[in-house]
């Protein structure tokens, strides 16, 4: 772009790159662990999590009171995060705000890539597009249909594929890509 | 290095700093028991278990939000009831959520069959709430409370107060309220109601 390229940066450009993606990438592993402990990483537990609650006793719609005899195994064992409407609220905003800005710095980073205009838009696009898919997915399996717990698992792996495409490419015209003639 | 160049860094760098403040809002849960262990402690005793789902009227609603302050704004609620063989009542549990800025704080309180508080543990609350709830899961705040019914006096008492320092009693208050929302509905929906048993 503008005749600059990765492999021209100055020492202290390729440094910068460099260290910020391994620390985002770091950031991405810790935030992976904490997904895998706190909330899990399959569609069923993501919707454990942020469905809303349904009776157990199937109480319906006009019903004041319901009882059941349960056993102690049908309550959960595994420690279980409940995001409701106010986390959820809570978490899309500094999700939002943190990960487009995470995917604009990326992005940045990425528009300095020798690839051509084609890809370089559509990889480019993988963090935005993650982001909006996976808390978007978040409220939809809240308010819309439980199954779309999906999108937001979709929508993580688009981010981190993002991550990693732009992160691979970007440390191989960093350091390892011969010069290009502008 | 070229004027765009220099530009680019000073947006990326303004950039790392809002995601920084971003990404600092909200820390992530500490989930200290899972619902099976706080209801087998609170039910201890128990050798039936039972769920009882509530749903409020709109006049109940009235009502506890007269009496406390407080507007109860979920669907129904969960009761957990433990009986014994011959399925008289023993205790019951419920899990009380208050979302704070920092975070949701879940606590399981569980309730004599006359509704007065047998005793209440935190399940959940956030990385940066833990440091201030800490003193107070130390000191067995709950004890304090055990034995009041829904209009029992719930603030804290001298002994949390001095368990720390200002959002230790901040988080002691909302820990407080959650027990007292509890009994109170237990009160309202339980033992208020001509079907309760």
């Amino acid at each position: 772009m503008n005749g600059i390229f990765l492999n021209r940066l100055p020492l202290s450009g390729k440094v910068f790159c460099t260290l910020y993606l391994v620390g985002i990438g770091c950031g991405a592993l810790a935030a992976f662990a904490q997904a895998a402990t706190a909330v899990g990483l399959s569609p069923g537990e993501v919707r454990a999590s942020l469905a809303p609650d349904m009776p157990m006793t199937h109480m319906g719609h006009g019903q004041m009171s319901r009882e059941k005899e349960i056993d102690l195994g049908q309550i959960s064992t595994s420690a279980k995060v409940w995001i409701r409407t106010p986390l959820l609220i809570q978490t899309s905003h500094t999700h939002l705000f943190g990960m487009t800005l995470i995917a604009g710095l990326l992005g940045a980073i990425f528009l300095f890539s020798s690839l051509g205009e084609g890809k370089k838009t559509l990889i480019l696009s993988l963090p935005f597009l993650g982001t909006i898919l996976d808390i978007g997915g978040m409220w939809l399996t809240r308010f819309l249909w439980p199954p779309l717990s999906a999108l937001v698992i979709a929508g993580g792996s688009l981010f981190a594929l993002g991550y990693v495409l732009i992160t691979v490419r970007s440390v191989y015209e960093i350091w390892l890509q011969k010069e290009l003639s502008a | 290095m070229s004027r765009f160049m220099l530009r680019l860094i000073g947006g990326v760098g303004l950039m790392a700093v809002a995601a920084g403040i971003a990404a600092a809002h909200v820390t992530p849960p500490v989930v200290l028991a899972s619902d099976r262990e706080a209801v087998a402690g609170l039910l201890s005793g128990s050798r039936r278990y039972f769920v009882r789902e509530v749903r409020l009227s709109p006049a109940e609603r009235a009502a506890i939000q007269k009496q406390s302050g407080w507007t109860p704004n979920e669907d129904f609620y969960r009761f957990y009831l433990g009986r014994d063989d011959q399925g008289a009542l023993v205790a019951s549990t419920i899990f009380m959520t208050e979302y704070t800025i920092h975070g949701p704080v879940r606590v399981a309180v569980g309730l004599n069959p006359d509704g007065k508080v047998k005793g209440a543990q935190v399940v959940e609350i956030t990385e940066e709430t833990y440091p201030w709830v800490k003193p107070l899961i130390d000191q067995d705040f709950a004890r304090d409370y055990v034995g009041q019914g829904s209009t029992g006096r719930y603030t804290l008492t001298d002994r949390v107060r001095a368990a720390g320092d200002s959002m230790t009693q901040f988080y002691g208050q909302v820990i407080v309220s959650l027990i007292q929302r509890a009994a109170i509905l237990y009160d309202t929906t339980v033992l208020k109601r001509p079907t309760s048993g």
